[in-house]
């Protein structure tokens, strides 16, 4: 008896622990950005807010440039999600689902391409799009953004994919339908869920990305949510409330999207390692 | 992979040709599908690649601008460089004391996570949410509660664990150490999933019928869960420390490589050689010397730290 009182209360420490580190933090940061300036300043931090005030996200969407940082990244984001979407899906269908010769060499050289570290690629992919002409263009950071997350979405794939029974596919094609038809109307449906994640995965990294939008992205109207907000940061004399309101809105697509398919996100995250 | 050996619809096919032309023809087919991602990725990852080693073999100063063949110069000055080597270092710093960090978290989280406690599945999935918001919120986020009249230091005040607020970025030590909490924070997450799902899909048996031997919680976990992990952790271990190698913004952003060049990683060695010296050559060079350092790392890594059994995709 004495040691199950034990466990759960290492156990309600243990999540207490893990409350405090992960998610306080955040509600920390949206709760403040509502909060007068002086209380956010204040010497004694309030955990819960004392004033209430809309006025930092006023100063954030009237006087700066950050709702065009923001359509920006959602035409960046938008763009990288359905290209990523697109080129992985059909290679996840002709590697888990064809039994090609050289499947598993193919496989093997998209896992590299996944762990490969972007940042070499800085230079030469700058110059690249650079003599291509695409610089200070979103469609050069759609470019850079569906190279760094089809490789991983390939990967997240491969359990929706290969969880699906073969009768199936066999049973189409019995009835006379083409590959193309078996992918869309038996595969796909069944792989939505990896689909999906897959689709809020390149959302979320092309949301994110910040070092190829630095250098790729020169005029202030062509700026992405991360290279704007980091602008915001050394411009003015720190002001605390505009920046954790411009925190909160660039998490929020986020968190939206996430809630939505969280489950299989997180499935998909862990399946390529678990094999 | 896909188990798709039975082909009723052989007799199906309207040409009336020999089995091995069929045979083709559906490979063929399944190329096709695999051909675009692979076509980009060659644009975009190989070609890149080998104008990085040509690149790196002239003397580019801003881009756009040519440059002439100089052979290996810029590898021997980088190699004589105390900036390249000191950068090297750091990055093995950084490497290292994130996977330390990291694993120590992400092994807490998972165990604590494997239990049984209302709202599980919930906690499961959410536990992700510093790795999937956005590394600009990240920096604004901590750069906020680590200031010098920050949350952080109020506490430690307030609480008498410390005298006076502490300049986490102040001095090279202590922001070393910030941008490495920093980045595990961000991390640990990712990798404590990765163990929960391992650690799930370990027989419950297993255990049980070691703790009726009489085995203990923790000769449980040395004995039973640690090389059933092996594999996982494998993975982990060479993606992770790939992954770690490139990270960038967190740092920049947080420190842009200061105080004088103390978090001065590899990666902020080349943004800032390229991007603020304009010696583009040169940051080529050291994206190669990376690059082959990485390589000889995983190869090291595959040789020696390879499970017993290899896993098969």
């Amino acid at each position: 008896m004495t040691t199950r009182i034990r466990h759960r209360s290492l156990l309600a420490l243990g999540l207490l622990g893990l409350l405090l580190v992960v998610v306080a933090p955040f509600y920390y940061v949206a709760t403040s950005s509502f909060k007068l300036p002086q209380e956010v300043i204040a010497q004694v931090p309030t955990l819960f807010p004392q004033s209430f005030t809309l006025q930092h996200y006023e100063k954030l969407l009237r006087s700066s440039n950050f709702p065009t940082y923001l359509a920006n990244s959602m035409l960046v984001a938008s763009g990288t999600m359905g290209i990523c979407v697109t080129l992985s899906t059909l290679a996840a269908y002709g590697l888990y689902r064809m039994q090609l010769p050289a499947g598993k060499f193919l496989f093997r050289i998209i896992l590299v391409t996944y762990a490969f570290p972007g940042v070499l690629l800085l230079i030469p992919l700058y110059g690249l799009l650079s003599q291509l002409g695409l610089v200070d263009r979103l469609v050069s950071l759609v470019i850079v953004n569906v190279t760094f997350t089809a490789p991983f979405a390939v990967w997240m794939l491969r359990a929706f994919f290969t969880a699906i029974p073969g009768e199936l596919e066999e049973a189409a094609a019995l009835d006379g339908a083409t590959r193309a038809q078996t992918l869309i109307r038996i595969v796909l449906p069944l792989a939505a869920p990896g689909v999906a994640s897959v689709a809020i995965f390149a959302f979320i990294l092309a949301w994110t990305e910040y070092m190829f939008a630095s250098v790729l992205i020169l005029s202030d109207a062509n700026r992405p949510v991360p290279v704007g907000l980091a602008g915001i940061i050394g411009q003015y004399q720190v002001d605390w409330g505009l920046l954790l309101a411009g925190a909160t809105v660039t998490m929020l697509p986020v968190l939206i999207l996430f809630s939505l398919v969280g489950r299989y996100f997180v499935e998909g995250l862990t399946a390529g390692a678990m094999k | 992979m896909a188990i798709h050996t039975s082909r009723p619809t052989a007799h199906k096919d309207p040409r009336p040709k020999g089995q091995f032309v069929r045979w083709r023809g559906r490979s063929l087919l399944g190329y096709c599908f695999v051909a675009p991602l692979l076509l980009w990725l060659a644009a975009t990852i190989l070609y890149p690649l080998g104008s990085a080693v040509v690149l790196s073999l002239q003397n580019v100063q801003i881009i756009g601008t040519s440059g002439t063949f100089v052979g290996l110069e810029n590898y021997l000055r980088l190699l004589s460089s105390h900036n390249f080597w000191q950068a090297f270092g750091r990055s093995m710093v950084w490497v290292l004391g994130n996977a330390l960090l990291q694993t120590l978290a992400a092994f807490t989280a998972a165990l604590i996570l494997n239990q049984r406690f209302p709202g599980q599945r919930f906690a499961r999935i959410w536990i992700i949410l510093s790795w999937i918001v956005p590394t600009v919120v990240v920096v604004i986020l901590w750069r906020w509660l680590l200031s010098s009249s920050g949350v952080l230091n109020y506490l430690l005040v307030w609480t008498g664990v410390w005298r006076e607020p502490i300049g986490f970025f102040g001095t090279a030590n202590a922001a070393t150490l910030s941008v490495i909490a920093i980045n595990s924070w961000r991390w640990f997450p990712f990798m404590a999933v990765t163990v929960l799902a391992a650690l799930q899909s370990i027989p419950s048996d297993l255990n049980e019928a070691a703790a009726v031997d009489g085995a203990n919680a923790q000769q449980r976990f040395w004995q039973i869960t640690l090389p059933l992990l092996q594999p996982v952790l494998f993975v982990l271990g060479l993606v992770g420390t790939l992954l770690s190698f490139n990270v960038f913004d967190v740092i920049w952003l947080l420190t842009g490589g200061g105080p004088s060049n103390a978090t001065t990683t590899l990666p902020v060695l080349i943004y800032e050689t390229a991007f603020a010296q304009y010696r583009l050559s040169q940051a080529a060079a050291i994206s190669v010397l990376s690059g082959l350092a990485l390589l000889l790392f995983a190869a090291l890594f595959i040789r020696f730290m390879s499970p017993p059994q290899e896993d098969e995709p």
